[in-house]
């Protein structure tokens, strides 16, 4: 009986180690969004204009291969939402909404970038039918997936206003 | 010549009637080593199940025995148990002599031999813990205090709040079992907690492995079966009033019981009051991404809570019958930390929320569990019936300031009928039923059939969509045989037939989202669910074989066991906001089964014990919420688009136990657990599962003797856990370091008059260390763990006798 017990131990203990070891290469890691390159836009505390268009520009890299990305604009009149990012921003008094702005929409990259610029130009149409939107804080939300499902987020309070 | 046999066989015939209805009496004495008469001795006959206590003089009497060959137990605290099998009348009168025995592996000394035996009997590994040990191991819930046992972990919310976690497998893969009924709440989310009051309880069995037989869907990971065995003694009124206190969140609870029994009517009622605060962590801010949340006085904000709890229970008991009725309801609120809903950081507003410690503001939940749970057995000679009927309702609710995630509009419209802080609302109502008919053959064999079924009838409200109304029924039966070939080896086995149906709702957005259909925008009310109707059906078994000499045990069990698909899996359509995650379900899932080879040896000496109990489990078709590269506009608003697939998975891992006595009074001890986990095949191939637990050691060192100055039982126990780092993660999981907590448990009972007042005294995390726990659901938003906690727990038992008219 003895020896059943040392065989069944020793057989586990080799498979729990042959597990261990076999370390098989998996992607661990997340992808990036990078804000600090020359002309990166928007920016946490920046401010956009109603009736005028933006390029987004930001780095997106990983270390294997890029997924897709998302964009959410939501008005943070309450303050509900605080930015991921270290620096703050002044908010504008809390107020109720009326006509806020919102837009939400998701990209797709092409197969096989490590690194992505993005380079999309984006339209802040100035109001629609129920009248011109509000101005005031919004928050700016950026998604980032990688190919294994990997993501990262970065959530910027911004301004929109009339100009 | 025919006549004449004829005749000789009715003549045995009635010669063996009229002889089965003589009776015998068996009579014996039982002493121990030093020839001390043993009073107060168990001893059993099976399988009539009839029996007696050895008297001052050391004797004992059974009655009305017939003729026949018996199993007889004999069982003392702290002594070995004898198990013979005897022949009535020939074996009359039966002498015993106890042995003291050996140093075993329940972590604590319980009242009977009954874990011990259940553990030999069991083919399965388990674990079985009494209301002492959730005393003196307090924690924050039933869950935080089990945390301890091998091969058992939590994922925590807060800390009022814990899931179960068996080997690394949980959510609806881990069945709670209370007086024989499935526990059914919302078991599939991350920060939903156990609807179960942890004072209430007189015994835990934590069984480790598939429990399918059994238990049906869902047990796959296992099963926590909590039971009520207590019956108050003939002619007694009694209770206990139990106070306990955590300096952490600065926690007060009191549980009182009042219970008493007049010849064979019994009744027990209990009332649990709890409330804490927020707890703190050893931390002066939390990392939110790359936000750092500043938190006031070390309190995480908002993750106060209370609990009110009723129960109430009462029967009848008679030899061959008895019947209980447990009534029950436990209601709970709890906060969510103020800065992050879920993943989302948020902002808050300093002046409401760190101005009480206590108070709960938005985000919270509430939850409140109602039970009717009747038992009754019924017993004759070598059948018993036992039958369990219960009804239950969940009811529960996330609150949260209303915020216009995605296209919902900015301003609520006043025209629908929910509140627009309603989040979420999950309404069940479960009816079910379990039939047990248990056949003793004789002393060797021994048969039970069984069937249960459930009804479900499940609404939702608020204004996040996750998962759709359903409805859901499910039967099964099952046929399980134990056979003692020799009193050191059994085998059992079993076979399970199930079928279950499902049928879900359609659903619909109470708001309009945008639909591009080229360059046309249309707006339209979003159909997230439609009407999906499953039907499931699956074979389990299992085959177990267990052997027990004087000192080594060994089990082996193999088993197929599976899980019928929950409506979250089948038809999920919604963004799951506490996480990001846009989740999709899939109509079209297999019942997931599962393969599991499970082995335990122990060997206990007088000085010294151990036991190992390895595992091996294979899944063909895990069902996994598989995060995907994607991210949704219309449906998902933005976020990361979740599926549910199926992928092969194969894990294993083991628990390590060892006991060793180096003095009378002092033991060193050693707890360690480890399981791994691989998804075989999909997209996640070579990843692990979500919420794998680190491998963890505990290394004890305990002090106890019978009596010191005025305490008897007194005791001095620390704990130094060692939890390795998690590096096997799958997204959206980070790493987890590895770390090192300390913790002191101290206490034993004081003589008051009659009465034993029981003491506990623990200090949690001594050295209030700043860690983080893989299996937490703030993990990801890097929330440390509770500093340092000092718990008191104190029961005041009374009693007092009727008059006897």
């Amino acid at each position: 009986m003895k020896s059943v017990k040392i065989i069944l131990v020793a057989s586990l203990l080799l498979l729990v180690f042959n597990f261990c070891t076999q370390d098989a290469e998996i992607d661990k890691q997340e992808p990036q969004i990078d804000l600090t390159i020359e002309g990166a836009f928007p920016q946490n505390c920046d401010t956009l204009y109603f009736g005028e268009s933006f390029k987004l520009k930001m780095l997106f890299s990983d270390n294997v291969e890029l997924g897709s990305f998302s964009i959410d604009v939501h008005h943070n009149f309450d303050h509900h939402s605080h930015s991921t990012e270290v620096s703050q921003c002044d908010f504008l008094p809390e107020k109720d909404p009326v006509n806020p702005f919102s837009l939400i929409d998701d990209y797709k990259i092409e197969n096989g970038l490590q690194k992505y610029e993005t380079d999309e130009l984006i339209t802040i149409p100035s109001g629609n039918e129920n009248g011109p939107f509000d101005d005031g804080d919004y928050h700016f939300f950026v998604r980032l997936t990688d190919k294994e499902g990997w993501s990262v987020r970065k959530g910027l309070s911004i301004k929109i206003f009339h100009r | 010549m025919s006549k004449f046999i004829m005749l000789l066989l009715c003549m045995n015939a009635i010669y063996g009637l009229s002889f089965a209805q003589k009776k015998y009496e068996l009579k014996g004495k039982v002493i121990d080593e030093n020839n001390q008469a043993l009073a107060g001795t168990y001893v059993m006959l099976y399988p009539i199940e009839k029996g007696s206590v050895v008297d001052k003089t050391g004797s004992f009497l059974i009655k009305d025995v017939e003729e026949g060959t018996y199993k007889i137990e004999i069982s003392f605290i702290g002594y070995q148990t004898v198990t013979d099998s005897i022949s009535i009348p020939e074996d009359q009168p039966y002498n015993a002599a106890l042995k003291k025995s050996f140093l075993n592996l329940q972590e604590i000394v319980v009242t009977d031999n009954y874990a011990e035996r259940r553990k030999r009997e069991e083919s399965l590994n388990t674990e079985i813990v009494n209301e002492r040990y959730l005393r003196q191991n307090l924690g924050g819930s039933l869950m935080k205090s089990l945390e301890r046992l091998p091969g058992v972990t939590t994922i925590d919310i807060g800390s009022g709040q814990s899931k179960p976690v068996i080997r690394g497998l949980a959510f609806n893969r881990v069945v709670v079992a209370e007086n024989g009924i499935k526990h059914e709440a919302q078991q599939w989310g991350a920060d939903h907690g156990l609807e179960m009051d942890q004072f209430a309880i007189s015994d835990v069995e934590i069984i480790k492995g598939p429990a399918s037989i059994l238990y049906g869907s869902d047990a796959i990971g296992g099963v926590i079966n909590i039971k009520h065995r207590k019956l108050p003694a003939d002619n007694s009124i009694a209770g206990t009033v139990n106070l306990s206190g955590k300096t952490n969140n600065d926690y007060l609870g009191t549980s009182v019981s009042l219970f008493g029994r007049r010849k064979w009517f019994f009744a027990d009622f209990r009332v649990t009051l709890l409330d804490y605060g927020d707890y703190k962590v050893p931390a002066d801010s939390v990392d939110i991404y790359s936000y750092r949340a500043a938190i006031h006085k070390n309190h995480l904000r908002n993750t106060a809570g209370g609990e009110k709890n009723l129960h109430f229970s009462f029967g009848i008991v008679k030899t061959a019958f008895q019947s209980r009725f447990y009534l029950s309801n436990v209601s709970s609120k709890s906060g969510f930390f103020a800065n992050a809903h879920g993943l989302e950081p948020r902002n808050v507003d300093t002046n409401l929320h760190d101005k009480s410690a206590r108070d709960i503001n938005y985000p919270y939940q509430q939850v409140n569990h109602f039970k009717l749970i009747n038992r009754s057995r019924y017993q004759w000679d070598k059948v018993s019936l036992e039958t369990d009927l219960g009804f239950q309702r969940n009811f529960r609710q996330e609150w949260s300031k209303y915020v216009s995630h995605g296209y919902m509009p900015a301003i609520f419209p006043g025209t629908l009928n929910f509140d627009p802080d309603l989040e979420r609302q999950f309404e069940k109502f479960v009816y079910s039923g379990n039939v047990r008919l248990s056949y003793h053959a004789n002393e060797k064999t021994h048969f039970i059939i069984g069937a249960s079924g459930d009804l479900q009838d499940n609404k939702i409200g608020g204004r996040g969509f996750i998962i759709p109304a359903y409805k859901q029924w499910s039967f099964g039966s099952y046929a399980f045989s134990k056979h003692t070939f020799s009193e050191k080896s059994i085998i059992q086995m079993g076979i399970r037939y199930d079928h279950g149906t499902i049928h879900t709702n359609e659903y619909s957005d109470w708001f309009t989202s945008p639909v591009i259909i080229n360059t046309d925008t249309t707006f339209h009310y979003l159909k997230r669910a439609g009407n999906i109707s499953r039907s499931f059906s699956n074979f389990s078994w299992s085959v177990g074989y267990n052997y027990n000499q004087e000192r080594w045990s060994f089990k082996t069990n193999v088993g197929k066991s599976f899980r019928i698909p929950i409506a979250k899996e089948l038809a999920a359509n919604g963004v799951n906001y506490h996480n990001f995650s846009y989740e999709v379900g899939n109509p079209d899932l297999s019942p997931e089964t599962s393969w599991q080879f499970d082995a335990g040896v122990e060997f206990n000496a007088p000085k010294f014990a151990v036991e190992t109990t390895p595992f091996l489990n294979y899944f063909p078709n895990y069902i996994f919420l598989n995060p995907s590269s994607e991210h949704d506009r219309l449906y998902g608003n933005g976020n990361q688009v979740f599926y549910y697939t199926q992928s092969k998975v194969l894990r294993l891992g083991a628990e390590i136990h060892a006991h060793y006595e180096i003095l009378n009074a002092l033991q060193l001890g050693v707890i360690g657990e480890f399981v791994y986990s691989e998804q075989l095949s999909g997209e996640k191939k070579g990843f692990t599962l979500p919420f794998s637990p680190p491998a963890s050691a505990i290394f004890n060192i305990k002090y106890k003797k019978p009596k010191m100055y005025f305490l008897e039982n007194p005791y001095l126990t620390v704990d130094f856990r060692i939890t390795a780092a998690q590096k096997n993660i799958v997204p959206p999981e980070k790493t987890t370091n590895g770390y090192h907590v300390i913790n002191i448990g101290l206490g034993g009972d004081v003589k008051l008059q009659n009465q034993k007042v029981n003491i506990s005294l623990q200090v949690q995390n001594l050295t209030n260390n700043k860690y983080f726990n893989h299996t937490s659901y703030y993990r990801l938003i890097n929330v440390p763990e509770p500093g340092r906690n000092i718990i008191a727990n104190i029961s005041i038992p009374f009693s007092g006798k009727m008059n006897k008219k």
